[in-house]
Formats: C-alpha cells, sequence, structure tokens
C-alpha cells in the first residue's frame, strides 16, 4: 500500500478547511433570505413538514417550496412532532 | 496558457463556462483543470454533481491503477469543490447541493483513509453527532459534519430525532469521545440535559465531552444543562472538537 507524508496531507486538510469555512460564512449569510433546506430547483429537502411545501407534480421527486424568500421563512417550519416526512437526498 | 479544450472531460469545460464567472478564477481553474490527468477530471466532475456512487468508484479505480492518493485530492476530490465552493458563492447552488458534493467528496476520501492510517496519520478525533430526540432540522448539524471531516476528524452521524440510547449505543460501538448535539427548537433543546443525564445514567458521562449548539442554544444554556462546550457556527465547532479530544 502507498503512503502519505503527514505535512502534505495536511496541506490539504488546510486548504479544504479554508475552502469549507468559506462555504460555511456564505450559508449563513444565504440562510437569513432563503431557507437552508431549499435546493437549486425551489424543492423543499427538509424531513419536518412546512407551510410553503407543496407535493411535486411527479411522484417520487422532492416537494416544492413555495416560498417567495420575502418574508422569514422559519415561522412556517413544522415545529411539533418528530415524524419525518420521507425525501430524498439531493 | 491552457485552453478550455485542452479539459478533456466535457462536464468540466461545461461547467467552468457556464459558473466560473469572474476571468481570473476561469483561467486559474481551466490550468489546474487542464493539468490533471482525464481520471481525475472525472472524479471532480462527480464531485460536482455530487455523485457519491460515482466518486467512490472512480476513486477506489484511480488507487487500483496506483495514482498517488495526494494527487486524487488534489486533481479530483479539491479541484471538484472548488467548482462547487464558486457555484455555491455566486448562488447557483445551495446548501443541500454542497452537502450532496461534501457527501460525495466523503466517498472518495473513504478509500484514502486505508493509505492515512498506513502512513501514521490519525483522525484528529472521533465525533458523534446527531439532532436530539425530537428534532428534525439538520442542516446546521450536517454543515458541522461537512466542517469536521474537512478538517480530518472521523465523525459518524447519527441523524436527526436521536435518542439518549442511540448515542450511548454510538459511543459503545465506535469508541469516540465527543457527542455534538445540536436543536434547533425550544421545545427540544432540554433533550441535550436529558441526554446527558443518561450519560451519567449509564456511568458513562467520565468517557465523553458534550459540545451543543443550534439556534436557540446559548453559552449559558449549555453550561445549565452540563455540556463541556458550545459552538455558536459549524466553523467554531471544529475548534470546540478539537479541543474537546484533546482533553480525554
Amino acid at each position: 500500500m502507498q503512503t502519505v507524508d503527514p505535512a502534505q496531507f495536511q496541506k490539504r486538510i488546510d486548504r479544504i478547511t479554508r475552502m469549507f469555512e468559506k462555504m460555511i460564512e456564505h450559508a449563513d449569510e444565504q440562510s437569513l433570505v432563503r431557507c437552508p433546506y431549499k435546493n437549486r430547483f425551489d424543492q423543499c429537502t427538509a424531513q419536518f413538514g412546512c407551510r410553503y411545501r407543496r407535493p411535486a407534480n411527479q411522484a417520487g421527486a422532492l416537494p416544492i417550496c413555495t416560498s417567495d424568500d420575502k418574508l422569514d421563512y422559519r415561522p412556517a417550519w413544522e415545529m411539533d412532532g418528530a415524524t419525518p416526512v420521507q425525501v430524498q437526498k439531493p | 496558457m491552457a485552453d478550455i479544450n485542452d479539459i478533456a472531460n466535457e462536464s468540466i469545460r461545461k461547467e467552468i463556462e457556464e459558473f466560473v464567472e469572474r476571468p481570473e478564477e476561469k483561467g486559474e481553474m481551466i490550468a489546474v483543470m487542464a493539468r490533471a490527468r482525464p481520471s481525475m477530471q472525472d472524479i471532480g466532475a462527480a464531485i460536482i454533481q455530487g455523485h457519491h456512487e460515482t466518486v467512490d468508484k472512480l476513486t477506489e479505480a484511480a488507487l487500483a491503477e496506483g495514482i498517488d492518493a495526494l494527487e486524487i485530492m488534489d486533481d479530483g476530490l479539491i479541484n471538484g469543490m472548488g467548482i462547487v465552493g464558486i457555484k455555491f458563492r455566486d448562488n447557483f447552488i445551495f446548501v443541500p447541493e454542497v452537502l450532496a458534493c461534501a457527501r460525495a467528496m466523503k466517498a472518495g476520501m473513504k478509500h484514502i483513509e486505508p493509505i492515512l492510517s498506513a502512513s501514521g496519520i490519525e483522525p484528529v478525533g472521533r465525533v458523534i453527532m446527531g439532532t436530539v430526540k425530537g428534532d428534525l432540522h439538520d442542516i446546521g448539524k450536517n454543515l458541522c459534519i461537512m466542517m469536521l471531516r474537512g478538517a480530518g476528524f472521523e465523525v459518524f452521524d447519527l441523524g436527526v430525532d436521536t435518542s439518549a440510547d442511540k448515542f450511548i449505543d454510538a459511543v459503545e460501538e465506535h469508541g469516540a469521545n465527543v457527542i455534538g448535539m445540536s436543536a434547533l427548537l425550544t421545545t427540544t433543546m432540554p433533550n441535550m440535559g436529558r441526554t446527558i443525564e443518561a450519560f451519567i445514567d449509564a456511568d458513562l458521562r467520565d468517557d465523553v465531552q458534550f459540545m451543543v449548539g443550534g439556534a436557540p442554544v446559548t453559552p449559558e444554556f449549555a453550561d445549565d444543562m452540563g455540556a463541556d462546550a458550545y459552538g455558536e457556527t459549524a466553523v467554531e465547532c471544529v475548534e470546540v472538537a478539537k479541543r474537546l479530544s484533546v482533553k480525554k
């Protein structure tokens, strides 16, 4: 089996960490205006219910998010119960 | 100077042309991708698409071919995530897609881990993560996991609605000494304290360190419930986990 130089590996870890830190910062900023569970197709990936969620037009597809992102999305989230809604991984 | 047509993978060419808008970034991306061998470009393309099964197979095949693990990291996994980062920053993709890409990256790293072990490189720490019982909100936890894995931690994700028993079982199974609990709801937040109490009852409290976080959680609440540390953001979570890992 091949081996890797620990110092060289650490450089990659540092690079990945810097890259991910920027993504987290952006995710934090974005979460102020857009629900983080909403994907690029405006589908909902949450496992909990939300008032903005509508059934998908196609069987097996993710539900649709109808939020326009102009209002705070968080009050729409259903906060009771712990029965997961079945969603597919994006 | 490299040209976009020097990149063998069509999907990568399209990604750069369509989504990398800043000229200096486009030039840099073309240069690094064109330098990468085609099989590494394929890994990068699968990362960008969030296709974890493809990354899994391609990484395994690349290692079997004798390609250096660091080359796979640089030219496949990291290059791919580089484009993911640009697409996310410029709002072409969002958190769910980023998490799918991170999952794909993990699928590749899984094959590199045995090489790290053979090289004497151990994980920075072992962390068990879960959203507490009654709570189904997992984005914050998942972003923490992405950061932790990126920083070299081995993370065991228990998902959402995690009971105290599941946390206890996971500690016994994986031997991790740091537990990260997240909650988004004020109604489920007390389950963090209940989980800690369950560890006391099971006589396991001294074996683990608890870090907690989530929108309604405060340092004071964390302290009151007996947690060892509080992290406000996913970035902070890494430093907290490092500190706690050293403690045991």
